[in-house]
């Protein structure tokens, strides 16, 4: 169930996105909400269901991008198991511990990012400039992590989830 | 058997979740797949949310911005006389250059394919990832749009579809990366490569030898060389050209005619590889 919910927040959100950021006519500077959703399916959902979700999240961010490659299912999957080995260490249940997830997600994917497409590419270098934007990415991520926490905590179950990545 | 892929269920699951996408990637590169059945769900689903979202946020934005328009409004109309008067006068020119063109054809029995009539679509939005600057249009194979058709305004050259399905499509921008058009000083007619560097506003230009006759703020037009865009299309301004000491190519930087942040309506060319898509049949890709 909650994975249909985050499934349809996350079409909603990154339409929502790709209409904003052209209404603010920002160039290489993007807002990560996909990301804020798998930070959220990494620290409050169980495996199975927040696996399927971060998934989901990043295969419809590479729908978005016109050429879909499997990018970023991969990265979302990635981020998922990251937060979820890092929220062993550092409780991610406050809305204050959420958005430093989030920001250091948003650093770690697009850092991830850059890395896999200059890897696959012709023009490597030419990706590398999308990095200036990170430092405003960030911000705003947080922004919109802020943004959607009130709705995100009533997808939350309440049940503390069990220590493990792969809990 | 059974009982080993229970107990490891969730090893697995994520497993193939990470590595099926991550090895697809890896082997297919930056090529991108060809929409399948989810793809276009996905696509399906948002592409109306886009529309109604950008209807919805550029009403907002003309309403504020038509409120402030009226302030000094009257002197804006004084000078768009002026703009219309001398427009009319460059515009009896041209006409005058295209009916001496048109019989200069007539008489080297010139016959040229005729292209369809240019296809008019609103960018309902931007992709959400900068490693891939793209922008989404709201016109798709049913309106006659096919995959490498070029897209332009008035301005100037844009891009490239790069994929479309049914009521939308997307447009590779000059700027990304991978971006490579063929170009033409105008002034000079000397020939280039003009490529995109991630950046949103600039672009980079190749393969203009040392020796070439090119200079700061001569303009760059598509030479239709590239089988994309048609011959003579706009695309920037060079900026800052550089004789390197050694090397056979000069290094300058092109500023490109549109501003891709700001650009609303685009008209897609209904040709495919340099070919209209009329002689090749309505619905051919």
């Amino acid at each position: 169930m909650r994975f249909l919910a985050i499934s349809a927040l996350a079409v909603l959100l990154l339409s929502l996105e790709s209409v904003l950021v052209k209404s603010f006519g920002f160039e290489v500077t993007r807002i990560d909400v996909g990301l804020a959703l798998v930070v959220f399916a990494a620290l409050r959902l169980t495996t199975i269901e927040g696996a399927f979700s971060a998934f989901f999240v990043g295969y419809v961010l590479d729908v978005f991008t016109g050429r879909p490659t499997g990018l970023y299912p991969a990265l979302a999957m990635l981020v998922f198991l990251l937060v979820r080995a890092a929220a062993l260490l550092v409780d991610g249940r406050s809305r204050v511990s959420y958005l430093g997830f989030t920001a250091a997600a948003t650093v770690l994917h697009a850092l991830l990012a850059v890395f896999f497409t200059w890897l696959t590419s012709r023009n490597g270098s030419g990706h590398v400039q999308s990095l200036s934007g990170v430092p405003l990415q960030v911000v705003l991520t947080m922004l919109a992590g802020l943004a959607m926490w009130p709705l995100l905590k009533r997808l939350d179950s309440g049940e503390r989830p069990e220590p493990g990545v792969l809990r | 058997m059974f009982n080993f892929l229970k107990r490891h269920r969730e090893l697995l699951i994520v497993s193939v979740l990470l590595l099926w996408p991550l090895i697809s990637f890896l082997t297919t590169g930056h090529r991108g797949r060809a929409p399948n059945f989810v793809d276009r769900t996905v696509l399906f689903a948002s592409t109306p949310v886009q529309s109604l979202l950008t209807w919805g946020v550029d009403g907002v934005s003309d309403a504020v911005s038509g409120y402030v328009a009226l302030r000094g409004s009257h002197e804006e109309a004084l000078e768009c006389r002026t703009e219309l008067s001398q427009s009319q006068a460059e515009l009896n020119a041209l006409k005058e250059m295209q009916a001496e063109n048109l019989r200069l054809k007539a008489m080297l029995n010139y016959s040229e394919e005729s292209v369809d009539q240019e296809i008019v679509a609103r960018v309902i939005g931007l992709n959400p990832s900068p490693q891939y600057l793209s922008i989404r249009i709201n016109r798709g194979e049913d309106d006659g749009v096919r995959t490498g058709m070029p897209v332009v305004t008035p301005d100037g050259a844009v891009g490239q579809i790069v994929r479309a399905v049914g009521a939308s499509a997307d447009v590779m921008l000059l700027t990304d990366p991978s971006s490579r058009v063929g170009g033409l000083l105008q002034r000079t007619r000397v020939r280039s490569t003009v490529l995109g560097t991630g950046e949103g506003r600039r672009l980079a230009i190749d393969l203009v030898r040392r020796e070439d006759d090119a200079r700061d703020g001569d303009i760059v037009v598509t030479a239709g060389s590239d089988g994309i865009f048609p011959r003579g299309v706009r695309i920037g301004t060079l900026r800052t050209p550089e004789r390197p000491a050694v090397g056979m190519f000069m290094k300058a930087t092109l500023e490109p005619s549109v501003d891709f942040s700001r650009v609303e309506e685009v008209l897609v060319i209904p040709v495919t590889m340099g070919i209209p898509s009329a002689a090749m049949g309505k619905g051919t890709p």
